[in-house]
């Protein structure tokens, strides 16, 4: 196997899958006429995948092209747990945002928040292909999952899947904060063992550079705009932040480490660190970049403000955390730990995370102005 | 023409332009004399209904002297850049010669109203040529030679792997564009 690849021809197992899939979108009120002339290819880009496997215990070995080359049952568990897991959020996602479209500020939004969503469902694609190409029956009953949990019945693997995104500064945060933490679990397995997992991550990477990239310059028309006061925008961004850091996965973790042991999923910059990894903290390892990535980012949108406007800053990856050793624990926003009883900590979260009050004055008059800035579609 | 370039295409000599391709992107976009910051205004001040004042500011950022145009040819090019499709470029056929007589001001036009179609630029041209795409030198906006200047780009961004799609907040072809012209200029 070498080159890029689009597949051609589908087995009897992933065109019924297919049929499913129909389905699916006329149950989540997404209209397929919407997607126009785009087309949901099965992707692979054999030059970036390898083909030694690349660290863990079986280094150096090829890299395994089919189930039965996996040496272990447990082994084949894993890929297939983390191949469910990421096809589960792009079709989550899908549910969670297509009810935006109605509302969408300019064209320019609409068109750009489709795009997302066409490849979101291009990506959930590629995951099902997998599992039903791959994986036998296993496979395509994790298959048939992926689009019978539902990110409305609150029935989404993750946590931040199940929330609910009721407006566009939502769509904002989760495109920047959300999906920039799916950028590091693709990267992170685009070194992985199982070839065409591997294979999968480089043409899945290209088009979430987009979903960030829209992410980042809406929040940046948005803080440019400065109809939105920073006060406010801040109690989104600590909402958003913490959710993001959770989605790295506990702290010490086993799974992580058997993971890597297996060589199915790496640490984000595995090909270009040259330091041994600390198998005991991948999670934490890759949560660091991530955290220092937010704090850059912010920095420049933040440099858009209008004068007067206090700083947007990324708050403590100890605040408001449900996941990791300071899940639980009383942070502020700080990272100083909260001195006083809980009942007071619940008030002081009220003054830093959006309040039904403040969603109120968000949707209701803030977006009702001019609220981003105006950006023309220059599509054709 | 086109189909020359693109079936000599050999990707194994885009590797080192690839591998460097962020650092290009900044070298020359975050140039002093490219003006980023003018750059990014005018994606956003660009828009329709096309005016004289947004050609004249697409103009001053691209260092070019005063359009001597007459109206009806200003209007004949607003009305084009309209109409015209990516990829399409045969429409630059229909010009009159003292638009067609520039290809550098009319590929911003198009880049600007449209971000699809790449500004056409010597050194990246010669980025183009490093890496065995040969396009020829020149000024006149020829729909052929502009047309495979806009495929050759196209094809780069289909091939690049993910590490060279960067967040930022410039359209695809000026990310490649910018960085071919920077591989370019190297000796």
């Amino acid at each position: 196997m070498s080159g890029s690849e689009i597949v051609e021809g589908y087995t009897p197992n992933f065109e019924a899958w297919i049929r499913d899939f129909n389905e699916w979108q006329t149950r989540i009120g997404f209209d397929p006429s919407w997607l126009g002339d785009y087309r949901f290819d099965i992707k692979f880009d054999w030059d970036t995948a390898g083909d030694s496997i690349e660290f863990g215990d079986f280094k150096g070995m090829p890299k395994w092209e089919r189930r039965m080359q996996i040496p272990q049952q447990n082994i084949r568990d894993a890929i297939i747990s983390m191949v469910s897991v990421q096809g589960d959020t792009e079709f989550a996602s899908v549910e969670q945002q297509n009810h935006l479209l109605a509302t969408a500020p300019t064209e320019y939004d609409k068109k750009s928040a489709l795009r997302i969503m066409c490849e979101e469902q291009r990506h959930g694609w590629q995951m099902a292909y997998l599992l039903c190409t791959y994986f036998g029956e296993q496979g395509v009953r994790e298959a048939a999952k992926l689009l019978e949990r539902n990110a409305q019945d609150g029935t989404r693997i993750l946590g931040s899947f199940n929330a609910p995104i009721d407006h566009w500064l939502d769509f904002f945060c989760f495109t920047h904060f959300i999906d920039r933490d799916g950028k590091y679990q693709l990267k992170m397995l685009s070194t992985s063992s199982f070839k065409p997992l591997a294979a999968s991550m480089g043409p899945m990477l290209k088009e979430e550079s987009f979903h960030l990239g829209t992410g980042a310059n809406g929040l940046r028309r948005i803080v440019k705009q400065g109809v939105i006061p920073c006060e406010l925008l801040q109690k989104y961004l600590n909402k958003w932040i913490s959710t993001g850091l959770d989605l790295f996965g506990t702290d010490d973790s086993t799974s992580a480490q058997w993971a890597y042991v297996y060589g199915v999923k790496g640490r984000y910059d595995e090909r270009e660190s040259d330091i041994e990894a600390d198998r005991g903290h991948l999670n934490e390892a890759s949560r660091e970049l991530y955290f220092q990535e937010l704090r850059e980012e912010m920095r420049r949108i933040s440099a858009a403000r209008k004068e007067g406007e206090p700083e947007l800053f990324i708050p403590s990856d100890k605040f408001n955390r449900g996941i990791g050793n300071y899940a639980g624990k009383n942070f502020t926003i700080h990272g100083e730990k909260f001195e006083g009883s809980d009942e007071e900590y619940k008030a002081y979260l009220v003054s830093v995370l959006p309040t039904e009050e403040d969603e109120n004055k968000l949707m209701n008059d803030y977006m009702k102005r001019e609220w981003i800035q105006y950006r023309e579609w220059k599509g054709n | 023409m086109q189909h020359v370039a693109l079936l000599a295409f050999d990707k194994e000599k885009c590797k080192p332009f690839f591998d460097r391709l962020t650092e290009l992107f900044y070298q020359h976009h975050h140039s002093e004399k490219q003006n980023s910051e003018e750059y990014e205004k005018l994606l956003y001040m660009v828009k329709k209904p096309y005016d004289n004042k947004m050609l004249d500011m697409i103009d001053q950022w691209m260092g070019l002297g005063k359009r001597e145009w007459r109206e009806e040819t200003t209007r004949e090019v607003k009305l084009a850049l309209y109409a015209i499709r990516y990829p399409d470029t045969l429409l630059l056929d229909s010009f009159t010669e003292n638009p067609r007589s520039d290809i550098r001001r009319l590929s911003a036009y198009l880049h600007f109203t449209h971000h699809t179609y790449a500004i056409w630029d010597e050194d990246t041209r010669k980025g183009l040529e490093k890496i065995g795409i040969k396009i020829p030198q020149t000024e006149v906006a020829d729909p052929f030679i502009y047309g495979a200047y806009v495929s050759a780009i196209e094809l780069l961004k289909d091939v690049a792997p993910f590490t060279c799609f960067l967040e930022h907040d410039v359209p695809r072809q000026r990310l490649f564009q910018s960085a071919l012209a920077a591989y370019g200029r190297e000796e």
